[in-house]
This record gives structure tokens, C-alpha cells and sequence, in this order.
């Protein structure tokens, strides 16, 4: 049984992709629900959570029918983790678009960012639109691209997680290692969401928010963790028999 | 692999199970009042506005299904392995989660209105007996029909991972999704509609929630009837479209080319954000003039 | 420290008091489990259930404690966060006196997990309150007991559907493959989130909070039984099912009573309480 470093080193940066992406999706937490801040109304952990496993879903069957068909090669590694984002980001828009359907033709507000003046992306005047006593509402153009870009990175992360757990044993048809890389790599996908999203307080607006300068504190905490969880993972795969 | 006339027909298919999946998956939160919204229901009466709205803080939506969903999956296997048909099987795991639902929203209901004793919250049992039902059914058939996709999936498409464990992803996806889109019609409007039209809630008024119907006081079952026009539907467009849309570009295309599909997908979704962002500016107009627009 | 600090009012358990229930009850719910070799049987499955139920009062406890601080996300993200730890320990501490790589007897598997879930939970609450600055003062000993539970928890269940800890030989075919290893998962994070989430609020005491863990536990170990049909025999799984459904019973009856004597009022039907009532 080897211990290959590569595999380690990549587990870890899909670790800290995934706590990457966190940052990037547009989440107002409970206020958002009732249209008093800016972005989709839920909770950071779980919209990454739901982009990312759908991705990982995606990633899954892509890998299961690259890998099962002959051997895996490089090119095949980025169709799967391209596939995997391609997941990630379809989940996160269509949610991201209804949701703004919904503030839009049933709260009966524009999106607005109560954070910047003016969109970076359209350079629309924001601050007048936002509506009294509030801190924004809806998903604007910004958050919305922002929020696209955090599903890449979350359905990469964890496709790359997924897909480097599954190649240790390499044995790609085998049911239990299916469902063993499967689960860790939710579990990784958990531990590294949760730590990113204590890591700006459990909402963001998106890459425009000024608590986006945090993020080399929850890279430095992700990649920690996932090394661990790598460490410990890959003899792990290594050993089922 | 399944030709691709057949796979398109199963591919529409779980677009259409995980549009009544969702649909029905948020109705059963605005039922029983869960997640976000819910924060509100739980402020009111300590702000001195008791109420009869159910509050069924189990967790948040996504781990909540997931937990449904893998329990489902897991006994409707169970079955399967028995040699069980599937229909009845998943039908069966199906009924098993209604239940499990069921009993944690009693635990949950009841558990935070006794920890909210000094605010003189009285449990109304007639209430909890009341909402079991619509959110048990609710929830049923979600279930059922996440459930069905997922093996629909599993067994046809080829999906790798086993039964149990898609059903528990794709459960997640569908509580994010519900507790992103359709709750919020729940939260900003319906909790709400003693404010005016138009705008978000004014932090001041939190807690302030609507407690009375047109006759008698409001519940649940007010609640969903309001969101059934509206909040519903779209989650059920979200979460069908986010199943449907994923499969799809892999069942028609292959490779690359489903990668690009898929971006492509990506893309018309941002301009299609853009033209109501638009609109909406348009429509609604600032709320402020431009000279005496500087604070926020 | 408002109403989460062990609720001396109520007569609460102090903190070790339960640590030792845990750590000692999950533990030995695990070990028992080997009687099913020792009488080549599988009667004794149910007792990795029974395990798992001293686990989630263990980590529903350290959840209500180091939820008393606001963390900024809620309460289900640290039982998620709690269980992808756990979930990654228990398996290489099961799996790694069987891969040979180190010289260590099978028999001590869990004990490994459990160590090196501490470990893990030691590390991320170092890393929330030393490079994420979140300040909570009991952050990284709540993280180790809450990874902790959470790895006996993932233990005790996996025993008791498989019928025996051995990795490869029970629990990679009867969890793994099967993927009942998701209702696992989830089954003990909900569990363990769940009970302190239900009962938020000023007037929370800690038996009540309790009373909820271990019904709930016990309705995972009913699905864990059931899901156990397909690994051991009928007997055994019908076993786990009825005595899950019997501690169920009794414990929902014990949060009923606790309801009814601790809330403001639990009536049968009624207006809203009058302006007067609310002075």
C-alpha cells in the first residue's frame, strides 16, 4: 500500500477549493428570507452543500462511465471535474433565478446590495433602491455572477476529492469504494463549508463583499483540515480489500 | 447504456417526479413553518404577539430531507432486496419518512414553545394534531417522489452511487433549494402581509407577523394556502429544473459537449437575471430620489 | 451563561458526568457486539444501537453547550461539521489493525477511532477559534466531544446493522456497499443536532433536551434495525427494532409529561392570550 503524496496534495486543494467557494455564494441568511439583506435566504453550509453534492452526483456518473470504459487519463480527470462544476453551477443558478423570480414578482422588490454603491458588473446606482430599514434584497447581477463562480469552485473541490479517492484503489465498478469515496467526500465537502462559513459569520454578499478579504484565513483553516482528512482518508482507500 | 429515446423519456420523467417533489417539499415547510421564515414565528411571541402558527424547528430544510430521504431509501431497499416491487417498496420507505417527519415535528413544535414559557406561549394541542397530517402528507410526497427520481437514476440511468445514498444527496439539494426559493415567499409576504407591498421587511418590525385570518386566527394551513399560489410552484420548477437540466445535457450530449451544454445552460440563466433585475428597476423604481439617496 | 450551562434548577447533569456515560456506554455498546462472535450469533447486534444512544446524549449535550454561543450559522452546521469528522475517523481507525500496515490487534479499532475523531475535532476548533478567530471558549473542547460522539455514534450503528465491527468482513459488505452508510451518516447527525435545535429558547432544561436525544436515537436504531434485515438474521434485526421502539416509547412519553409540566400552558384548544395575561 503506497501513500502517494500527489493524491494527498490534491485531496487538500479540493479541501480548500470547496471552503473557497463558500465565499463566493451569495447567502443572507435568515434576514434574506424576509427580504432584509441582500442574497439567496438560506444558510451558507447548506446552498454549498446542496451546489456541491449535486455536482458531486454529476462527477460521479461521468467518472463511473469514463472510468468503467477503459483507463483514466488526464483529459478524462478534467472532463470529470468539469462535469462536476457544470453540476454545481446549474443547481446554484436555477436556485439563484427562481429565488430572484420570486423577490422580484411576489416580495415586489428590485435586487439590490446594500454593500456597494454601484454594481461592479452593470454599474446600476444600488443604495436608492434599497428599501427602508433593511440591508438589501434580491440577488443582484454582482452577486449573482459571484454566486456562479462559487459553484464552479465547489463542484470542482469536491469532484476533485471524489475523483482522487476513487482512483486510489482504482477500482472503479466496485460498489463499496463507490459509496466509501462518495461519503467522504460529503464529509470532507461538510467540514470544509462549515468552517468557511464561520469564517465570514454565515452570510456574504459575494466577491464584492468587504468580508471577501477574509478568505486567506478560511484557505489557510481548510487546507489544515483537509490534509488531515487526506491523511487519514487515503489508507483508508487504500485498504479496502 | 440505455438508448437515448428511452433515456430522454427517463430523463423528462424525473424532471417531472422532482417538480411535484419540490413543489410539495416546500408547501410542507410553509405547513409547519420551518427553517428561515421561522425565526419569525419563534420572535413573535417574545415580542408579545403569541400566535397559533405551527413551529417546527427540526433543523434546516436540507439536512431534514436528506434524513428523510435516506430513510426512505434505505427501508424501500431494504424491501427491494426482499424482493419487494418497487413501487410498493419505495412507497413503503416513503411512509417511513412521512412518520419520521412526523414525530420530530412534534419534538420540535412542542420543545420550543415550552422553552418559551416566560413569554406565555401556550401549546395548543388541537394545533399540533391539526398540522400532522398536511405535513406528513406533504412530506410523503416528497419523499416519494425524490425517492423515485433517485432510483430511477440508480437503476436505469446507471448512476454508481447506491440507492440510500443518492436519495440522501439529492434530498440535500432539495432542501436547499426549498428553503433558497420558496420560503421566501412565506418569509417577505405571507408572515407579513400587515406591512406594505413592495418593499423588504423593516427590521423593526420583526416578530410583527400576521396572526389573524380571514376569520378566526391564522395557521398553518392559511399559510400554505397563500404559498400553494406561488412559492410552491416555483420550487417545483427549481428543483425539476436543476434535475431535468443536469441529465439532460449528459443523456443528449456526451463529453465535452455536455459540459458545454451545460454552460451554456449557466449563461442564459444569468441574462435571463439580468432582464428581471431590469425589469424590476424599471417597474418598481427607487425608493429614494437620487439627491437624498446617499444613505443606505 | 444563560439556560445551557447544565440547568441546576432542573438538577441537571454536570458536564463529565455525561462525558462518562458517552465515552464508557458507546464504547461498551461497541464491545458488546463481539458477543455475537463469541456465541456465533447475532442476537447481540442490538446492544451497537443501544451504544449509539449513550453517544447522541453525549454529543446532544456538548451541541447545547457550545450553542449557547452565537456561532453565526446555526446549530445544524456544527452536527454536520461533527459527523464528516466523524464519519472519516471511524472508518480508518476500523480499517487500519486490518490493512497491517501498523501492528495493532483488531480488537482495538474503535478505540482508535474514537481517538483519532478527538484528534480531528481537537484540530478544527483550533483551527475556528486561533485562525478564524471566533473566540468561543469552550469551542475546541466542544469540538472534540461533539467529533467524538459523533464517531460512536457512526460506530454503534454501523455494529448494529452489520453485526459486528469487523470492517471488510461486516461492515464494508452490509453499510458500505449498500449505502446504508448515508442513513448513518445523517441518522446521527440529525440526532445529535436535532434535540438541542427543537428545544431552543430561554426556558430550555436540560432533562427535557435529553428526553428528545434519546427518543430520537432510539428511532435511528429502529431504522438501523431494520436496515440490519438484509446483513443479519430476522431475529436479530426484529430484536433491534423492538427494543429501539421501546425505549422510543417510553422516552417521548418522559418529553410529553416534561412538556406538560413545563410549559406556560398546554391546552386543548383556545384564543390567543389576552392582553391582560400577557402583562
Amino acid at each position: 500500500m503506497i501513500i502517494d503524496p500527489i493524491t494527498i496534495a490534491l485531496i487538500t486543494l479540493g479541501g480548500a477549493l470547496i471552503g473557497l467557494g463558500v465565499h463566493f455564494i451569495p447567502v443572507g441568511g435568515a434576514p434574506a428570507a424576509m427580504a432584509q439583506a441582500t442574497g439567496v435566504g438560506t444558510g451558507t453550509v447548506q446552498l454549498a452543500a446542496g451546489a456541491g453534492l449535486t455536482g458531486l452526483i454529476s462527477a460521479g456518473y461521468m467518472y463511473n462511465f469514463l472510468a468503467t470504459s477503459g483507463s483514466f487519463t488526464t483529459s478524462d480527470l478534467i472532463l470529470v471535474l468539469a462535469s462536476g462544476a457544470v453540476g454545481a453551477m446549474i443547481m446554484i443558478t436555477v436556485t439563484m433565478f427562481i429565488g430572484q423570480l420570486v423577490y422580484v414578482y411576489c416580495v415586489g422588490v428590485p435586487p439590490v446590495s446594500a454593500k456597494v454603491d454601484k454594481d461592479p458588473i452593470t454599474g446600476d446606482i444600488q443604495d436608492i433602491y434599497v428599501s427602508q430599514g433593511t440591508e438589501g434584497h434580491g440577488v443582484p447581477t454582482v452577486s449573482f455572477v459571484s454566486g456562479t463562480i462559487g459553484g464552479l469552485f465547489g463542484g470542482v473541490g469536491g469532484s476533485l476529492v471524489y475523483v482522487q479517492l476513487m482512483e486510489i484503489g482504482n477500482t472503479p465498478a466496485d460498489p463499496a469504494v463507490v459509496a466509501l469515496a462518495g461519503i467522504f467526500a460529503t464529509g470532507v465537502f461538510y467540514v470544509n463549508a462549515v468552517l468557511a462559513s464561520y469564517n465570514i459569520g454565515g452570510t456574504i454578499e459575494g466577491f464584492h463583499d468587504p468580508k471577501f478579504k477574509r478568505v486567506p484565513k478560511a484557505i489557510i483553516s481548510c487546507l489544515i483540515a483537509s490534509l488531515i482528512c487526506a491523511i487519514i482518508a487515503v489508507p483508508i482507500m487504500g485498504g479496502v480489500s | 447504456m440505455i438508448d437515448p429515446i428511452t433515456g430522454l423519456g427517463l430523463v423528462a420523467l424525473m424532471g417531472a417526479l422532482a417538480t411535484i417533489a419540490g413543489a410539495a417539499e416546500d408547501l410542507e415547510s410553509d405547513v409547519g413553518s420551518q427553517s428561515n421564515p421561522n425565526s419569525q414565528v419563534q420572535l413573535a411571541a417574545q415580542m408579545d404577539f403569541p400566535h397559533r402558527i405551527f413551529n417546527k424547528a427540526i433543523s434546516g430544510e436540507p439536512p431534514a430531507y436528506g434524513l428523510w430521504c435516506a430513510a426512505g431509501a434505505t427501508v424501500a431497499s431494504v424491501l427491494l432486496a426482499q424482493n419487494m416491487s418497487v413501487i410498493f417498496a419505495i412507497a413503503i420507505g416513503s411512509f417511513v419518512g412521512a412518520i419520521l417527519l412526523g414525530l420530530y415535528s412534534v419534538t420540535a413544535h412542542m420543545g420550543r414553545t415550552t422553552s418559551q414559557k416566560r413569554f406565555k406561549q401556550p401549546i395548543y394541542m388541537d394545533m399540533v394534531i391539526g398540522h400532522l397530517p398536511p405535513i406528513m402528507g406533504h412530506g410523503y410526497i416528497a419523499v416519494f417522489c425524490i425517492v423515485s427520481f433517485s432510483y430511477i437514476m440508480d437503476h436505469m440511468l446507471g448512476h454508481p452511487f447506491p440507492l440510500p445514498l443518492l436519495a440522501f444527496l439529492w434530498g440535500i439539494t432539495a432542501g436547499a433549494i426549498g428553503s433558497s426559493t420558496g420560503d421566501v415567499h412565506y418569509g417577505a409576504e405571507r408572515e407579513f402581509q400587515n406591512q406594505p407591498f413592495g418593499s423588504g421587511l423593516n427590521a423593526a418590525q420583526s416578530g410583527n407577523i400576521v396572526r389573524k385570518a380571514e376569520s378566526g386566527l391564522r395557521n398553518g394551513m392559511d399559510n400554505v394556502w397563500a404559498c400553494a399560489k406561488f412559492g410552491g410552484p416555483v420550487t417545483g420548477l427549481a428543483l425539476g429544473f436543476t434535475v431535468f437540466f443536469d441529465n439532460w445535457r449528459s443523456t443528449v450530449f456526451s463529453g465535452m459537449n455536455a459540459v458545454i451544454a451545460g454552460l451554456i445552460i449557466v449563461l442564459i440563466l444569468i441574462l435571463a437575471n439580468r432582464l428581471v433585475e431590469v425589469q424590476a428597476r424599471k417597474a418598481y423604481g427607487p425608493y429614494k430620489d437620487e439627491e437624498g439617496g446617499t444613505e443606505a | 451563561m444563560s439556560t445551557a450551562a447544565g440547568g441546576p434548577a432542573t438538577g441537571g447533569l454536570p458536564p463529565n458526568t455525561i462525558i462518562a456515560i458517552g465515552v464508557i456506554g458507546g464504547l461498551a455498546g461497541i464491545y458488546l457486539t463481539m458477543l455475537n462472535q463469541t456465541f456465533n450469533t447475532t442476537i447481540f447486534s442490538v446492544m451497537g444501537g443501544i451504544g449509539s444512544i449513550f453517544a447522541v446524549v453525549w454529543g446532544a449535550d456538548a451541541v447545547r453547550r457550545v450553542c449557547s454561543y452565537g456561532l453565526g450559522t446555526g446549530v445544524p452546521s456544527i452536527g454536520m461539521v461533527a459527523l464528516g469528522m466523524g464519519v472519516v475517523a471511524a472508518i480508518f481507525g476500523l480499517i487500519i489493525p486490518e490493512t497491517g500496515i501498523l501492528p495493532i490487534p483488531a480488537i482495538l479499532g474503535p478505540v482508535i477511532s474514537f481517538i483519532v475523531a478527538a484528534l480531528v475535532g481537537l484540530i478544527i476548533g483550533l483551527l475556528s477559534n486561533k485562525v478564524l478567530n471566533m473566540n468561543i471558549p469552550i469551542m475546541e473542547k466542544s469540538m472534540i466531544e461533539i467529533a467524538g460522539a459523533g464517531c460512536l455514534v457512526m460506530m454503534g450503528l454501523s455494529a448494529s446493522i452489520a453485526g459486528s465491527f469487523a470492517f471488510n468482513d461486516a461492515i464494508l459488505p452490509s453499510v458500505v456497499s449498500t449505502g446504508y452508510i448515508a442513513i448513518v451518516f445523517i441518522g446521527g447527525a440529525m440526532t445529535i443536532l436535532h434535540p438541542f435545535n427543537a428545544n431552543l429558547g430561554p426556558d430550555e432544561t436540560q432533562f427535557r433536551t435529553l428526553y428528545v436525544a434519546i427518543e430520537k436515537a432510539a428511532l435511528t436504531m429502529v431504522i438501523a434495525g431494520f436496515a440490519s434485515l438484509t446483513a443479519i438474521d430476522a431475529v436479530s434485526a426484529a430484536l433491534t427494532v423492538l427494543v429501539g421502539l421501546a425505549i422510543f416509547l417510553v422516552y417521548f412519553d418522559k418529553f410529553m409529561k416534561s412538556v406538560h409540566r413545563e410549559a406556560y400552558k398546554v391546552v386543548g384548544t383556545g384564543l390567543l392570550p389576552s392582553a391582560e395575561e400577557l402583562e
